[in-house]
Order: structure tokens, then sequence, then C-alpha cells
């Protein structure tokens, strides 16, 4: 009862110092939309952010699923909602930059939402089955056939990764899409159906434990696996500039001070006992950036794909 | 090891409080399985934020009790009002409703419990049986396989609808043009929404289902008028036709028993679908039908209330959830809608399903088998106690009946996305529904290949990658594939090759 009481009645205190303008969050939850449905990895890490940072920020938080449409139908939710900070979501990052790098209408421009936090971070790995010949980016590149590669659809960050990757290297591949999920993609490696897939490190180490893959890259400055060549042996360190985001941002216009609550209560959050013992158990690595970091980041990022676009428009 | 694992979760569901997880789970299905439009995903989908604060086990218990117990339910609603409750039920209307119609609803749902039960066991058997060999088994289906399967799925389609190919035909060829609509699987390109956003996804399948069987069957009974069974039974003799007593539910119980073949085909058609993702239960319960109607020695006696035309799907869509485990004690990959929901549920309390699932989550998986048959065997008793109310709903007037389920499926469309654009589509598929109805189109024929035509052009266009555009020598190369294709040739030939022995034997 007590924990009932305590915030309602510093509100009170609030709204009798300031009688006109009733102070976030007391004025009623914070719906935190999620572009997905329910089960996926953007919904696992909302449904487990909200509790911490309910407790943190002393108001509900209501994760509502909005899918639709890969991503954008939640994203266009957040961008039409009052810019009061009751309605944040999480964004498909770096899936709608890159829609809106090769000029996909995604219903509102990315660069007005206000950010406000960067929640996680994954950096990619390329493997081949635990048998296969292959040990190098560059025996790859070397078979006197076009790489086959397993992804989801075209329009994932994965794929787009590897289109370009390979770009870089001058290696030309055929991305075979179409999978229902990652774990799809690396069964498919198993199968023999392609020669090797790119995903996330963390998805990647689950078979390569398993005995059933084996990891011959990381697109990282630095060396992740003992014997596993990275992206600055091979001479492309820019290639560690591909990473999954787990982005949190609101409607265009918030007011800063809300935005720093917001924040704040989300860096709680994710350095909360429950958080990280989730993140611990399902390999998620947990890289917190606050407003002002996370939106020189998502300007970054637009500038780094926009360099692509050419690659990456539909034919 | 697995055994061990069995036998505590075994110990855990009968001795805690468990048990009432379980009870709740096998409850909510059943009412979730009965309402058109809802399903086991809509209340798994629901159920996942509820079950964050329970402990891992009875998160499954829960969501086994669910998935265990929806198919039977929406077996009630497809017998009494020709209405699928859930999309899997939908070949359970062909012999089903007109058992309802001659009075004999009691003995269909005897038979719909008693096969969903048994067809359930099967399933989850057979599981058991395949856990030490599921990586060698799911490393055996790739997209060459489920092409053909797909092949084999449209194949069945054809010659279902024996008598009247052409509109079939037409059927399926609407199916497949609406199963194109949206992003093209391979290349992302959008196709054929007429610039409309909801369409970039395609049509979805709940929507069009509950529209094609709940509405449309709401509008002809309300233009017919009188009550689903009341004035037209048309066997006076049978016992529940004039008074309100309800017989027959043993009679039903007995008939699976009596046709065990039938059964047990069901249960195998429903166990190999099940293990394919995508494919699912509508299409598993429509191949048991169909092969069924194709092997019996009397193929006209069904579409006019043969009871065999409701064992068969039952017994189907219940061992699906047994087949679609398979891929999911094999790797952490989802077979199926809810088993996708199951490993969220996993990924929610903070574990990692992967191809190491049965070392780390052994509890769990043997849990959710354990839940799962309980509550197939519960659910279709639950069912039982109560088939003898149920069935009254067949005497209510239509004019109650329909404002009733037409509100409920509205509305159970609605929660599962929240998008008014599905109520809208329902209502648009339901007006194409009776239409269908009233010019003798099959309307299943069109659902099918809807939920095959993606599944289709998206592993065929990877078997032309992953193959360099030689299909045919890839596939010939897999023997799991030459099986397919034989079974497919098989399928085309069977009519043919009865309509030749009926032929010899008028001579003769």
């Amino acid at each position: 009862m007590r924990k009932y009481l305590q915030p309602g009645a510093i509100a009170l205190a609030a709204l009798a110092a300031t009688p006109a303008l009733a102070e976030f969050p007391m004025d009623g939850d914070v719906t935190f939309v999620i572009p997905y449905n329910p089960g996926g990895g953007f919904d696992t890490i909302v449904r487990t952010f909200a509790p911490a940072l309910e407790e943190a920020l002393g108001a509900t938080v209501v994760p509502e699923n909005i899918p639709g449409a890969s991503g954008t139908r939640g994203g266009q939710e957040v961008y039409r909602s009052d810019p009061d900070g009751y309605t944040i979501g999480i964004f498909n990052i770096p899936g709608l930059t890159v829609s809106e790098a090769t000029d996909r209408d995604i219903g509102f421009p990315l660069s007005d939402i206000t950010w406000i936090a960067n929640l996680a971070e994954e950096q990619y790995g390329i493997a081949v089955r635990v048998d296969s010949p292959i040990q190098s980016v560059a025996d790859l590149c070397n078979m006197g056939a076009p790489v086959k590669l397993s992804d989801t659809g075209v329009d994932s960050t994965s794929s787009i990764t590897a289109v370009i990757m390979f770009d870089i290297l001058d290696c030309p591949i055929v991305n075979v899409t179409g999978y229902g999920g990652s774990n799809d993609t690396m069964i498919a490696v198993m199968r023999e159906e392609v020669d090797a897939t790119l995903k996330p490190v963390g998805s990647l180490a689950k078979y390569v434990e398993s005995g059933d893959l084996r990891m011959i890259f990381t697109l990282t400055e630095d060396t992740v696996l003992d014997g596993v060549q990275n992206a600055t042996e091979i001479g492309h360190p820019e290639l560690a500039n591909f990473t999954i985001n787990r982005v949190v941002g609101g409607p265009p216009g918030m007011d800063p001070a809300v935005v720093a609550m917001l924040s704040d209560a989300l860096r709680v959050a994710s350095e909360s006992a429950p958080v990280q013992e989730w993140a611990a158990g399902s390999g998620t690595a947990l890289t917190f950036m606050a407003a002002d970091e996370t939106t020189a980041m998502m300007s970054a990022l637009s500038e780094f794909y926009v360099q692509y676009k050419d690659l990456l428009a539909p034919q | 090891m697995g055994l061990d694992a069995l036998l505590s979760a075994v110990v855990e569901l009968v001795g805690g409080g468990s048990f009432l997880y379980l009870l709740a789970g096998v409850l909510l299905g059943l009412c979730f399985g009965v309402i058109p439009g809802l399903g086991g995903t809509t209340a798994l989908a629901l159920l996942i934020p509820v079950t964050y604060g329970m402990s891992s086990l009875d998160a499954m218990y829960l969501a086994g009790g669910v998935m265990g117990a929806t198919s039977f339910g929406g077996s009630i609603t497809a017998i009494l009002l020709n209405t699928p409750g859930t999309a899997p039920n939908a070949a359970t209307t062909f012999d089903g409703y007109p058992l309802a119609k001659q009075g004999k609803a009691g003995m269909a749902i005897g038979a719909s419990a008693a096969a969903s039960a048994l067809g359930g066991l099967i399933g989850l058997f057979t599981l058991l049986l395949f856990i030490p060999v599921a990586k060698e088994v799911v490393l055996k289906f790739g997209p060459a396989e489920f092409f053909l399967l797909t092949v084999l799925g449209l194949a069945a389609i054809a010659v279902s609808v024996r008598g009247k190919l052409l509109r079939g035909l037409i059927a399926g060829g609407l199916g497949l043009i609406f199963a194109f609509v949206g992003s093209d699987a391979i290349t992302g390109d959008i196709r054929f929404t007429g610039g409309i956003d909801y369409l970039w996804d395609g049509i979805p399948l709940v929507p069009t289902l509950t529209g094609m069987f709940a509405i449309a069957q709401m509008i002809e009974l309300a233009l017919k008028g009188g009550s689903v069974a009341g004035d037209e039974a048309p066997d006076a003799k049978a016992p529940d036709a004039k008074t309100m007593k309800i017989s027959g539910v043993g009679t039903g119980v007995l008939s699976v028993f009596k046709n065990w073949p039938t059964l047990l085909r069901g249960s195998l058609i429903g166990t190999i679908i099940g293990a394919i993702p995508g494919l699912g239960g509508t299409v598993a319960a429509f191949l048991a039908y169909s092969s069924t109607v194709q092997t019996d020695k009397d193929p006209d006696s069904f579409g006019k209330g043969n009871i065999k035309g409701v064992i068969a799907p039952e017994a189907a869509n219940n061992a699906k959830d047994g087949g679609s485990l398979i891929p999911t004690v094999a790797f952490g990959i989802p077979g199926s809608a809810e088993t996708a929901l199951f490993l969220a549920i996993l990924v929610l309390h903070g574990m990692n399903p992967g191809p190491a699932i049965l070392l780390y989550n052994e509890r769990e998986v043997y849990g959710l088998i354990v839940a799962l048959t309980a509550s197939a065997v519960g659910a279709s008793l639950i069912g039982l106690l109560i088939a003898r109310w149920l069935v009254l709903i067949t005497r209510i007037d239509v004019g109650i009946v329909v404002p009733v389920v037409v509100a409920i499926s509205l509305t159970g469309v609605y929660v599962l996305e929240g998008r008014m654009a599905d109520v809208l589509l329902t209502v648009g598929m339901g007006i194409l529904g009776y239409l269908m109805i009233r010019f003798d189109y099959p309307r299943l024929t069109l659902i099918i290949a809807l939920v095959l035509g993606e599944t289709a052009e998206r592993s065929f266009h990877q078997v032309m990658l992953i193959s360099d555009g030689q299909a045919l020598a890839f596939m010939l190369n897999r023997p799991v594939s030459v099986i397919l294709i034989v079974a497919t040739v098989i399928t085309f030939l069977l009519p043919s090759l009865r309509r030749f022995r009926q032929k010899r034997a008028l001579v003769k």
C-alpha cells in the first residue's frame, strides 16, 4: 500500500506547488509501443524493461504491440502521438534507417523522432558448417562460385549488411532469402543449402556451442572469439559499423526535461538486477546510451547507409 | 534422461497448485476455441504478459492447457453452427454440420471429443518416439520438401472437389491470387496492394476465415430463418428430433474406436503436417479429411453426415500439436504459431532456446508435453459433460444466434491485432463467402490455397537459388522429395483408378 501512496503523495505535493502544470509522469500510464507481435526480440526487451522502468519512473508502463508493415505502423503510431512523454516506442533500427536511405516511404521522417535512449547493441558474425573446409572470409570468396548465404528477408538488417559487406570485399554472393527466422537460416547452413550465414554473434553462438556451426569472422574492431578473424584484421574496420540497435524514441518536439527523466529511468532500469540477469541468460549485449548520444548515433547511421543507397535500392 | 523429466513433470502437475493453471488453461482454451475468430494463438498471445510473474513450469502448464483445448472447442461451433471456431476446424464442418442438421449433433460432438483426445495422444506419442532422431528429421526437410508438400496439398484440393472441378479450381485460383498480395517473400517488392498499407503483410488468414465461414454462415442462416436443427431433421425417428433430449454422445465416442484406421491416418497426417512450419492445422485437417474421402469405399457418403468426416480432421488437428514440437525439440524453432509463442514464453523467462533446448530447457519441454496430454483428454471430458446443453444451441431461433455470433466474431477479429481494417476485411470476406455458398463454390479450397500459396512461392524461389536453377535435378537427388513427388502423382491417379475399377465391376 505504501508503494502506491508514495508517488501519489508526491504527485499531490507537485499539484499543490504548480496548480496549472501536472508533472510528468503523474498524469497517467506510459504506453510503450512495440512495432512487432508478442514474442519477438523487440517485444521481449520491452517487456523485460517495463517492470524496472515502472519502478524507476514511478508510473505504470503499458507495453502495447502495434505490429505491421515491417515495424513502420508502430513507428507511425508513436510519431502521431502527443509529445507529452506518455507515448514512447522501440524502433526497428537500422531497418527503418535503411528504408529511408533507399527512399522507401515509412510514413514519417525518422530525423523528427525525439530519441530517448539506446538499450542494446549487437554485432554480427559469419558462420559455416562445423565440418566445412572453409576457414576464413578469403576462403569463402575464393570458392570459384558466388557465395551462397541464407537470410530471412531482403529488407532484414543482416541481409543488408551481407550485401554491403561482400560488395566492399568485391566478392559476389547469392543471398537466399525467405527463411522463417534466424534459426532457420542457420539450419539452412547445416542442411548444406548455403555456404554460410551472417547473423548476430549472440544467435550464432548457440549453434557454435551445440557443435553444429563454426564461426569464421566477426564484424567487430577487436577480437571477440580467439582464432576468429575480425574486421580490422582483414583491413576493413568500417565493417564494425554494422550493428543492430534497440532504440527508444518518442514523438517530435518532446520537452527536454521529460526526455531526460525517461532516459534516466531507462538507465536505472538497464542497471537493475532482473534486466541484467535476463541479458546474461539470453546473450543480449546491453549498451546504454543517453538521449544526446543516441541522437548522434541515429544521424551517423543515416549518413552511413545513404552511401550505399544505389546498392540497396530495389532493382 | 527424458523419462525422468517426464515423470517429474507429471508428479509436479499432480502434486502442486500447478493443476489449477492447467485447468485454467483448458477452460480458457475451450472458450477461445468455441468463439469464431479467436483461437489458441490469440489466447497465448494475450497470456504471454500474464505468465511473466509465474514460474516457467506453471507457464508451460497454462500454455499447454490452452494449446490442447482450443481445437476441440472449435469443433463444437463447427458442428453446431457450420462455423469453425478455429481455422483447423473448417474441415469438420463438411460432415459435422450435416449430422447436426439431422439431429445427430450429440453423436458428432462425441466423435469429435474422442478423436481429439486420441489424436492428441497419438501425436504426442509419435513426438516422444521422434525426440532421439528429431534433428535428423528436421535436417531432411528443406525448401525442396516444403515446396513439394504444398504441391501435394494443392493436388489434394484439386481432387477433393469431386463433381464440381471447375468451381473448385476457380475457388483455389482465387485463394492463390489472395496469397500473392503483399510483399514478395524473396525480393521484398510490394505487389497487388493497390496503395493500401494494410495489405503490405498480405491478406491475413484469420479475418478471411472468420468472414468466409462465421459471417457468411450467419448471413445464410439469417436469410433462411428457423433454427439449425429444429424443423428440418429429416429423420423424425431420431430420438432427439422432437423432444429436447440429447443422445448419441456415447455412440459418437464408440464410432471413433470402430473407425480406428481413420483415426490413425488422421493422426499421422496431422503429426507430419504439424512439423512443417507455415502449414499448420488447417492444412493438416483438410489433408486428413480429403485422404479419408479418397480412400473410402463410399466417397459419395461424405459431405452428407459421415462420422468419419468428423473423426479424421479432429484427430489431425490435435495430433498436429505433437508434430509441431518436433522442430522445437530439435533446434528450438517453432513448428506452428502456438509453439512460437511457447518459445517466446521461455525467452521472456530469461531462457535462450536454441539447438540445445533439450539440454537446458528439458523441464519446460516435458512440462509442456505433459500439459498438452492432460489438456487433450481433459478438454474432451469437459466437452462430453456439457455436450447435452451445447447441442441446444441448434434449437435456438437464428434471430438470437446470428447477432450474438456476428458480434462475438467481429470483436474477436479486432482483439487479435487491434486493427479496424481486419474487421472490414472480415465483413467483405463474409459477403464473398455468402456468394460462394449461394452459388455453390467450395470455400475451404480458397482458404487452403491462401495458406499454401505463400509457402509454395517462397520455397520454390529458394530451391531455384540453392540449386542454381536446376530445381528438378536437385529434388530428384533428395529421398524425401522423391517420396513426395510419388505421393502427388498417386493423389492425381487415385480418382481415375477408382473410376476404372468401378467400370470394370459394372462390366462384370
